[in-house]
């Protein structure tokens, strides 16, 4: 980092931008911000990958195990369908998440009555805490849903999908696509604002219909918004953990356990090291996908 | 730079220093005396606790004693911090056992407390691990745990209670034609289908402590060709469970969640439950004065295998790591005097582990006493098995009709998996 930048000024006495040495006060910028990363996140990343090369519970005494809790973790079929749980949940919430949300944005962006007080109605689920909505969404499942359900005479809905192992993952879909579509809406809208309005003008000129310059011209225009949705939707889905835990739990069974909640349930049960051998496979699997994914979108001038 | 500016900065710099200030005092109270800080988290009981610390802070000027309930997972924390807290009243189970193992808790033998103990209730203990040559926790409250029914149900109807599978089939086939749910079940919650359910249907079936000592031996081999396996020894009782789920719960049970289930079964939608006394408090809430009993499930054509759960609903524990430890064990004695643990297991319908300790008296735990006094009990699987296993989740996919073969089958696996990185533990001292 000790490297100097200099601009040449040319022959212009009125340009005064050279300097030798960078001002001291970007270091004074950098520098809190990277203790306050290594200490945070850093080093007890790397402890972490440490211990999980041994046997310890967290407390007390602990020896070197070498792989072994690498080969336990790659035959365990708790850790595998949390893994598969994990990824198909995130593919179908990111793909849900943004389609409506891109409809709804450009929905909100025509002219329309009440633009504003819909798009205030619409960022409302942004503000509250996940797991609060995770359990009025918990109860409106399990009571309101079957109690509706009995009264209309509907037997789909009388038991709770939460219930049921192999619908359960849907509700948690629901209840997380609620919860985050606002945000990449703000996104979508953003987007959409910026794109100037004689492009559409000259569209409608050359005789395209509404449909043609939504597929031909937004679409190609927001492209960049799509891609931050999509890789910030996605890392945050890999992450899921809050809303899972006050709709099911993980259950019912296992069937809806995530990577983040076997991770954390190491600390409960005294299996620190195990998962934290987890911890490392996961944290490997994300970092190939942020590649493939930075490899895929560059050249789209998106990042 | 103006003059309300400053005179803002001022008064915030102020608040800052007095809040600096008053943090650092909290260390030690007013009047010098040395804290003790003692956790519990059992939040049914947080009145009497408050008022026993009360009684005792006001009792002596050595001590003041402050109690933290933020619950368990802090407290793990605080021992990976070094900095646990002095004395601990806390439930006891594998979460509480790993300090056991790793020797991080003091030997508490030389106590007035400790010799006054029951000596039945040891192997209780170790069933979860032990740290050789050491006493590690006390027992303060042992929970008995079995079939609550609604009696006036049961009149109703001229019904018994059942002590042989055939006469509980019998019971519940009566109350299933007469448009009663035998069972009111709250599956919807993992905990209590792992509680009652599972707990109950193997604990009655199944000699548990020579159970997990087979298995323990076992350790890797733990799998179908093994002499001892989850899928072997429990499958009967579990299919016996996944019966009564399927034909003798009410419509909902998987929908339904504990509260759900404690205000439904008040209102007399069920004739029995399976839960522990910790349900009663909360259905009197709904139904004060409705006519309880329990009994031990039978599983068995045998009267003589009825047993109740029970598990170690408090232990006391001083760390080693413990700042206090004279003070924390001259609250240690305090608790353990007979008034004071005699009105807390009163107040919770627990039974008192000590030696001359009377049965709590109250006529909807009066099914339990005899069994309970005959050291007929055992500590059930969804305790025992360690927690690495979820086995929770796995008694809940057992009620919703899972294949029981093929998830015992799971279970074996899971522990042949554990033994593989952790050797387990066995209740027999010695064999490590």
């Amino acid at each position: 980092m000790s490297a100097t930048t200099s601009i040449v000024t040319g022959g212009n006495p009125k340009v005064r931008r050279s300097t030798k040495r960078v001002e001291p006060i970007y270091y004074f910028f950098l520098f809190p911000a990277v203790i306050l990363f290594t200490l945070a996140i850093t080093l007890p990343g790397v402890v972490g990958i440490f211990f999980s090369f041994t046997d310890s519970i967290g407390i007390g005494d602990w020896e070197f195990i070498g792989f072994t809790n690498y080969i336990a973790a790659f035959s365990d079929p708790a850790i595998l369908t949390s893994f598969l749980f994990t990824f198909g949940f995130s593919l179908v919430t990111v793909i849900a998440v943004n389609v409506i949300a891109f409809l709804l944005a450009v929905g909100l962006t025509a002219k329309i009555r009440f633009k504003m007080g819909l798009r205030g109605i619409f960022v409302i689920p942004m503000v509250i805490s996940g797991i609060i909505i995770a359990y009025v969404f918990q109860f409106l499942f399990m009571n309101s849903v079957p109690a509706a359900g009995s009264a209309l005479g509907i037997p789909f809905l009388e038991t709770s999908i939460l219930s049921n192992p192999d619908l359960a993952w849907l509700g948690i879909v629901i209840v997380t696509a609620w919860q985050s579509i606002p945000g990449t809406l703000l996104i979508y809208i953003a987007g959409l604002l910026a794109v100037p309005g004689d492009v559409y003008e000259a569209a409608s000129l050359d005789g395209a219909n509404k449909r043609q310059q939504l597929l031909r011209i937004t679409l190609p225009l927001v492209m960049g918004y799509v891609v931050i949705n999509v890789i910030l939707g996605f890392k945050n889905y890999l992450n899921a953990y809050d809303i899972i835990v006050g709709l099911t739990n993980g259950g019912p069974g296992t069937s809806t356990r995530s990577i983040s909640m076997t991770i954390i349930r190491g600390f409960q049960t005294g299996d620190y090291a195990y998962q934290m051998a987890t911890a490392t496979l996961f944290f490997i699997i994300t970092i190939i996908i942020a590649l493939v994914q930075l490899s895929a979108t560059r050249g789209r001038n998106a990042l | 730079m103006s003059n309300p500016l400053k005179r803002a900065i001022r008064a915030t710099a102020g608040v800052a220093g007095v809040a600096l200030l008053a943090s650092i005092l909290v260390g030690c109270s007013s009047d010098g005396r040395e804290t003790i800080h003692f956790t519990f988290s059992k939040r049914e009981a947080f009145t009497f606790m408050n008022q026993a610390v009360a009684d005792y802070n006001a009792s002596q000027q050595q001590y003041e004693v402050v109690m933290d309930t933020s619950g368990p997972d802090p407290l793990a924390a605080s021992f990976v911090r070094g900095n646990p807290p002095d004395l601990m009243l806390s439930n006891y189970n594998h979460e509480v056992s790993r300090f056991v193992e790793r020797c991080a808790l003091s030997d508490l033998s030389d106590t007035t407390a400790a010799a006054s103990i029951r000596d039945d209730l040891q192997p209780l203990l170790d069933q979860y691990g032990v740290c050789e040559g050491r006493t590690s926790a006390l027992p303060y409250s042992v929970m008995a745990a079995s079939v609550i029914y609604n009696k006036t149900i049961f009149a109703e109807y001229g019904l018994e209670v059942p002590t042989t599978w055939s006469e509980l089939i019998a019971v519940s086939d009566t109350l299933k034609a007469a448009g009663v749910a035998p069972f009111y079940a709250t599956f919807a919650d993992a905990w209590t289908a792992n509680q009652g359910w599972f707990d109950y249907s193997v604990g009655g079936a199944v000699d548990i402590p020579d159970f997990y000592d087979r298995l323990a031996e076992e350790g890797t081999e733990v799998g179908p060709d093994a002499p001892v396996s989850f899928e072997k020894d429990f499958l009967e009782p579990v299919e016996k469970m996944q019966l009564l789920a399927k034909e003798y719960t009410q419509a909902d049970a998987p929908s339904r969640t504990y509260d759900a289930g404690n205000v439904a079964f008040a209102e007399g939608e069920g004739a029995m439950y399976l839960q522990g006394p910790w349900a009663f408090s909360q259905i009197a809430l709904t139904a004060p004065d409705l006519d309880l009993g329990t009994f031990p499930l039978p599983m068995t054509e045998d009267p003589k295998d009825l047993k109740v759960r029970v598990n170690l609903d408090l232990v006391t524990i001083i760390p080693e790591e413990a700042k206090n430890p004279e003070g924390a064990r001259d609250f240690l004695e305090y608790l353990f005097q007979p008034e004071v643990i005699q009105a807390y297991n009163e107040s919770q319908l627990g039974f008192v582990p000590t030696d001359d300790g009377k049965a709590p008296d109250d006529p909807r735990v009066a099914g339990m006493i005899p069994y309970y006094d005959a050291g007929a009990f055992y500590q059930g699987p969804g305790v025992l098995n360690p927690r690495a296993i979820p086995t929770e989740n796995y008694a809940q996919s057992l009620v919703l009709g899972t294949n029981a073969a093929s998830m015992l089958r799971t279970m074996d696996a899971d522990w042949a998996r554990l033994a593989f990185r952790q050797p387990p533990v066995t209740s027999k001292e010695g064999s490590e």
